[in-house]
């Protein structure tokens, strides 16, 4: 086991670095570049010379292989460097729009947990009747909603049947727990419909799965309590494939929530990278997204280890 | 060794084709269809919609009340009458003929992406599969830092680099899907890899490129199949929500994302029909596909069939 998570976590490593030659170059092919966005603003016609100076001030005028190593040699350190559109250090930028992103998604699982275990033992158990086929529509419904219109709804609704809006600027939890939870509980019910179906579906199918299994045959035979096989010998068995997509659903949440962030006014990771790239912000685009893909990989990891702490059967090599 | 290998396998070969039972008998299309309609009515109603929805996209210039684009200044932000059904928007254009117009947009992205990105997906998957050991490792490693990225953040840069308009919002959202595709298709091919038939292709000398095409991907349909339809309904969200950021299909080209953008939000409170009706349509389009998608794929994965 030791050595499985040795080599796992060595493997990270070339992916990591994939995803920065990725990210790295993929910036430096996107049209303009930082410094013309800047002078563009002050004069069609900036002087060449500033533009080269402000180029030079950035690191912009160095060859592309030594600015990568220099930034791959700061990460090493843990040294993410400053910002180049607003010149504080990215982990500044980078923290509170962290502990947002993370709140966020903490909460939509919650609540997708809530509504999708129930919802989906429920509709394996009573498979073909019409408690079933709702809970198959309400899921199917909850894929087809794009949660940022779901967002608007909300709002519209809030708006129109009790003449007020979720406060549109952002507190922090420990300064107000109430004002905070007024603000995130309408996007995190949004994006948690949405992450509910996907789990409720899994349960349901896991459920299924677990079900026709022999040992549950068996444990009825020997006349073993309904409920008890239920909760120990089906729902226990069932749980693995139920964690594994939620887990990736909480990854894809942190940087993921672009849109829902921009219709709650949510400065979170998604818009922030957004801005980011809008800015060609290189040096804040790189760190983010090693940021989220580090999250990913990490998640992923985790998952794989669960698997191999939950299920007995399954050995790593 | 190849040659004395084809010869045994050439002598081999009438015998194995007598010993394989016969695969399914042919029906015609139509049956296959009736069946499908019979048994899974969730999905046939989740087909209709999507017929009728490519339907009002194909035939958006005979359906459409008024020309998307043109603006009325006397009607703007107009409630829903008999003579605007859905209200109008901020420039006075009328939101039924957008969003008629809008399925055109929603359509053709969906296929468009789900077509190249399963297909794309499932070819690299398949012949990673094929090619096994070093190439397969390498094609994993290449596929897992493209699914590091969130889809929309992907999707994001290749916008980015491209720049907006229907083509390339097509690009963007294909080339996350790729990977995707990928993982999905290579682990079904591991398990046609080691079937007979394909160690007797090999035997008989066959060309790796007639492998992969000729004896692994058609045996790879039931997953493809099950992928175009699921990504067809991602693929109109996605749009949706790039469009929206005003990254994704350029006004004033109607598309469904786009018109929940700016206005929409701005006007929402004394215009909710601006807002309401496009998202409407999105989740209608992709709830069909979804019903569809699904009975689909219990129609197909033999071993879900039992359910």
């Amino acid at each position: 086991m030791g050595k499985y998570i040795l080599k796992r976590v060595l493997l990270m490593i070339p992916t990591l670095l994939g995803v920065a030659v990725l990210i790295f170059f993929l910036m430096r092919v996107v049209p303009g570049d930082i410094v013309e966005l800047r002078f563009s603003g002050e004069s069609a016609f900036a002087q060449k010379e500033n533009l080269d100076n402000e180029r030079a001030r950035l690191g912009l005028d160095q060859p592309l292989w030594k600015q990568f190593v220099a930034w791959m040699s700061g990460i090493v350190r843990l040294d993410f460097g400053t910002s180049m559109w607003t010149g504080a250090p990215i982990i500044e930028e980078i923290r509170l729009r962290f502990a947002l992103s993370l709140q966020l998604a903490i909460m939509a699982t919650i609540i997708a947990v809530l509504l999708a275990i129930p919802l989906g033992v429920i509709a394996a158990l009573k498979q073909d009747t019409w408690v079933d086929y709702a809970v198959r529509i309400i899921s199917i419904a909850g894929l087809a909603m794009p949660s940022f219109w779901l967002g608007i709804v909300f709002i519209l609704a809030l708006l129109i049947v009790f003449k007020w809006l979720p406060p549109m600027v952002y507190t922090p939890f420990w300064l107000s727990p109430w004002q905070n939870m007024l603000q995130l509980i309408w996007p995190a019910l949004a994006v948690g419909y949405r992450y509910s179906a996907v789990a409720t579906r899994m349960t349901r199918s896991a459920m299924l799965e677990v079900l026709r299994e022999d040992y549950i045959r068996t444990a009825r035979a020997k006349g073993v309590w309904e409920k008890l096989i239920l909760s120990r010998h089906a729902l226990k068995n069932a749980m693995l494939p139920v964690l594994t997509v939620i887990a990736l659903e909480f990854a894809f949440l942190m940087g993921g929530l672009v849109v829902t962030e921009q219709v709650f006014n949510l400065n979170g990771l998604g818009m922030l990278f957004v801005e980011a790239v809008a800015h060609r912000d290189y040096t804040l685009t790189q760190a983010l997204v090693m940021l989220v893909a580090f999250v990913f990989i990490f998640v992923n990891f985790m998952v794989d280890l669960m698997y191999a702490w939950l299920d007995p059967r399954i050995r790593f090599r | 060794m190849l040659v004395m290998w084809r010869h045994i396998s050439m002598a081999v070969t009438p015998a194995t084709v007598a010993d394989v039972p016969e695969v399914a008998e042919r029906r015609g299309w139509l049956t296959v269809v009736g069946e499908f309609c019979r048994q899974r009515r969730l999905g046939a109603i989740g087909a209709a919609v999507v017929v009728i929805n490519i339907l009002v996209g194909l035939g958006a210039n005979v359906i459409a009340p008024y020309d998307p684009l043109a603006t009325d200044y006397g009607a703007m932000l107009a409630r829903p009458s008999a003579s605007h059904w859905l209200g109008t928007d901020a420039f006075g254009r009328d939101v039924l003929s957008r969003i008629v117009y809008g399925s055109r947009t929603a359509m053709l992205v969906g296929f468009a992406c789900a077509f190249f990105g399963a297909t794309l997906g499932t070819v690299i998957g398949v012949t990673s599969a094929y090619f096994a050991g070093k190439v397969d490792l390498l094609i994993q490693r290449l596929m897992d830092i493209f699914l590091a990225f969130p889809l929309i953040i992907l999707a994001l840069a290749v916008v980015a680099i491209l720049g907006t308009g229907i083509g390339n919002v097509i690009m963007a959202i294909t080339v996350p899907m790729i990977p995707r595709a990928a993982l999905v298709a290579r682990s079904s091919a591991l398990a046609i890899r080691e079937m007979p038939y394909v160690d007797a292709a090999r035997a008989a000398g066959f060309r790796h490129r007639r492998i992969i095409l000729r004896h692994m991907l058609p045996n790879v349909m039931a997953p493809y199949l099950i992928m175009l339809t699921a990504y067809l309904g991602q693929a109109i969200l996605l749009e949706a929500s790039l469009s929206f950021l005003g990254l994704g299909v350029a006004e004033p080209t109607p598309a469904w994302g786009l018109m929940l953008r700016g206005a929409a939000v701005q006007f929402a409170e004394s215009a909710p029909w601006m807002a309401i009706f496009p998202g409407l349509a999105i989740s209608l389009a992709v709830f069909a596909f979804n019903l569809f998608g699904d009975s689909l794929r219990d129609a197909l994965d033999p071993r879900l069939r039992t359910q």
